[in-house]
């Protein structure tokens, strides 16, 4: 057994002259939340597809869990694509239970532990209704259980919290912390870098097809530290017209002030005393994900990535 | 390792005989089978009282019309001419037709014997059409009995005479009831071929549609998902016709003998028992029925896959339901002349083969090397057509976005 639940080495997968993934290299290590991030259109979806075979790489090779991309191999996963569809006529007992039996859970024990979910989530009662009867948001919450029912090595998660609301989305988050904390290893894909800051151990940051930036969030973040800090003051800003500051940007409830290579944060405080300025708030900020993906990518992909989260909700609903 | 194709066909299966279009589809076949052979003659027995009395006074019309009035279905009661007697026997029956005992009087005379004209007295108007037969029974028995007395070797003409036809060369002898036979199951093939290979096609559309595909392959190979699918549905049709074909025996082996026993003026549905197909032509079909079956299947399940929607499939099964509809439509033709090039030839034709050799075979007019060849030609075709339906299901099943075109789809079976 690796150490590895994926490693992609160099995939490609070029459709026609379009160009969805371009020389990936990826590895998410057995145990952790791993984050694959990057606007709408940057090709996470079609890595996703290929780690679990529904495409197949025009270049490169995928490891699945020690071995290829086959059944053996897939069935150890469990996958929640990004458009999560329903056999919208069956009973939802029935279609968790036929979901497990693909991936070789015994109808019998797949129905048990369906219903075992069903209970957790408060949904007990719906087990023998059809899926059509059940709300937008109970159907992401059966269709998350059909993930999860067969008890799979690595999660699979694509978009998994775009369109639920934020109450339902704590549920999963909770959810997602507790298996990862048994063993299993995720991987989930979002554009919304706070969702990832608050989840991912590691993070994969891919923009226009290729691979940005990837590593652990903690060592990445202390890597792109540039000592920036925030203040909140009373009075006049003047004083922070001075040399070791090098923008200084308004926020609603303070400010954010980005220093000169090389200029220790506690400089700020001496100012601040010198001009007579009373500081009601100094805090070190680590960049935030966001940030540092500008950096990275550009201003042009982050434009992409900027696109707003309710434009997303509209289209899941549509 | 446990194949995931069974759970497929298992789904696919529960739900479609769970459904209850499903159950009605299934009842409805044999009620509307009882409805064609039972309810007319029903409805023909049960309009009041069915005896007659007859009144000859020629002593010579009786013997030649009672024969025409009881297979219109009239229970004849004559009655000797009480003229003589002094009494008027119309007078005397007017109370019994009154309180429907009896449907009627119909007296006869020289007049009817001259000019075919007769009296008829009953209690309600009659029918025009109920009118016209008997006008035709009386005539028609005037006919023969003066015929008979002057000229009897015309009588042959009237019953519209016999053609003893010498056959040279052929040793094919065809069955009135198996060229019904032939009709009714290429129809009934043609319906259920189409009917199933379209819900073959909607259930790849609803799977591609509402993107639980996705789902379904990330632990199924494409291949899988399309066999099971079609081995599922398949099975939902065997059994649907399964329970037709008992449903049939039953009533034609039990049902109808009962009912006939019951009400012996149902005896004209013997024919229909006489239609009750043998165990090979049984055979037939169900050969004819799966070559067919998984010819169109799989070609229903690629149209599917190159579909984003409903209209989508609509327009682009229009191919498809060409090359099932002429079959269809030259069959009167095919059955007409069985024997001719054009219908050698099309019955060969493996998309045409399940419905017009099929009835070809089964009326008797196919050799069975013939079958075999049509069949075997049906197998080929379905290994080639599956192995390119495949390939279009397997990319087509995940793209979304416009219809793809013709080269497209070539690139697709090229790649796959």
């Amino acid at each position: 057994m690796t150490d590895y639940a994926i490693r992609l080495r160099g995939v490609t997968k070029h459709f026609g002259d379009h160009v969805a993934v371009e020389d990936l290299d990826l590895d998410v290590p057995r145990g952790t939340i791993c984050g694959l991030l990057g606007p709408n259109g940057s090709g996470k979806t079609t890595s996703i597809r290929m780690i679990l075979g529904i495409y197949v790489p025009d270049g490169g090779t995928v490891e699945l869990l020690g071995g290829p991309p086959d059944h053996e191999h897939r069935r150890r996963v469990g996958y929640l694509p990004e458009e999560r569809g329903m056999y919208k006529k069956m009973r939802v007992l029935d279609h968790l239970a036929f979901i497990g039996e693909l991936r070789g859970v015994r109808s019998s024990d797949g129905r048990r532990r369906g219903g075992e979910w069903l209970e957790r989530l408060g949904l007990s009662e719906w087990a023998d209704r059809k899926v059509e009867d059940l709300s937008k948001g109970m159907q992401q919450k059966v269709q998350f259980v059909a993930t999860v029912l067969h008890e799979p090595d690595l999660l699979i998660l694509d978009e998994p919290f775009s369109g639920l609301d934020p109450i339902n989305q704590d549920v999963l988050e909770a959810i997602v912390r507790e298996l990862n904390a048994r063993g299993t290893t995720i991987l989930f894909s979002t554009h919304l870098m706070d969702q990832a800051e608050r989840l991912c151990r590691r993070v994969c940051l891919i923009s226009r097809a290729r691979k940005v930036l990837d590593g652990d969030l903690r060592e990445i973040r202390a890597a792109e530290d540039r000592g920036d800090v925030a203040v909140e003051f009373d009075g006049d800003a003047g004083w922070l017209d001075i040399p070791e500051i090098e923008t200084a940007e308004r926020e609603e409830d303070g400010w954010h002030l980005r220093l000169r290579d090389d200029v220790p944060p506690r400089v700020i405080v001496e100012r601040a005393l010198a001009s007579g300025i009373e500081l009601r708030r100094f805090e070190r900020v680590a960049p935030r994900l966001h940030e540092i993906f500008i950096r990275h990518a550009g201003a042009e992909a982050a434009a992409e990535a900027g696109r707003p989260t309710d434009v997303r909700v509209a289209e899941a609903v549509r | 390792m446990k194949s995931a194709v069974f759970p497929i066909i298992k789904r696919e299966y529960l739900e479609r005989v769970r459904s209850r279009w499903f159950i009605i589809a299934t009842l409805a076949g044999p009620l509307l089978f009882i409805g064609i052979a039972v309810l007319p003659v029903l409805t023909m027995g049960s309009s009041g009282p069915s005896e007659l009395v007859v009144v000859d006074r020629t002593a010579r019309l009786l013997s030649t019309v009672q024969p025409g009035l009881e297979a219109a279905g009239y229970a004849v009661t004559p009655v000797a001419d009480a003229a003589a007697a002094g009494t008027d026997p119309v007078a005397d029956h007017t109370r019994r037709i009154q309180d429907d005992e009896i449907f009627g009087i119909l007296v006869l005379d020289s007049a009817t014997l001259a000019t075919g004209r007769a009296r008829l007295t009953v209690a309600n108007a009659l029918s025009p059409i109920r009118e016209m037969a008997l006008r035709q029974v009386i005539a028609q028995g005037a006919l023969v009995t003066r015929l008979s007395a002057d000229a009897p070797e015309v009588i042959g003409l009237l019953a519209g005479g016999t053609l003893d036809v010498e056959v040279l060369d052929d040793e094919v002898e065809v069955e009135g009831s198996d060229f019904i036979l032939a009709y009714l199951g290429a129809f009934l093939l043609y319906m259920t071929l189409l009917f199933y290979a379209v819900a073959v096609m909607r259930s790849v559309l609803e799977e591609k549609t509402s993107r639980i595909v996705e789902v379904i392959l990330s632990s199924v190979r494409p291949v899988e998902l399309m066999l099971g699918k079609i081995l599922g549905v398949g099975a939902v049709g065997l059994t649907q016709l399964g329970i037709w074909a008992v449903s049939f025996v039953v009533l034609a082996d039990v049902g109808l003998p009962r009912l006939m026993e019951a009400r012996p003026e149902l005896a004209t549905l013997r024919e229909f028992a006489s239609v009750a197909p043998t165990a090979g032509q049984l055979l037939l079909f169900l050969a004819f029925f799966l070559g067919g079956y998984f010819l169109y299947s799989s070609l229903y399940a690629a149209v599917g896959a190159m579909a984003n929607s409903d209209q989508e499939a609509q327009q682009a099964q229009a191919p498809l339901v060409i090359l099932m509809i002429v079959p269809a439509v030259i069959l009167p033709g095919v059955l007409e002349n069985p024997e001719s090039t054009m219908a050698v030839w099309t019955s060969l034709v493996p998309f045409f083969a399940p419905v017009l050799m099929f009835a070809r075979a089964v009326s008797g007019w196919a050799s069975g090397a013939e079958v075999a060849v049509a069949l075997a030609g049906i197998a080929v075709t379905t290994v080639v057509v599956a192995w390119i339906g495949g390939r279009i299901y397997r990319v087509g099943i995940l793209m979304t976005g416009k219809r793809p075109s013709v080269r497209q789809l070539w690139r697709w079976v090229r790649t796959g």
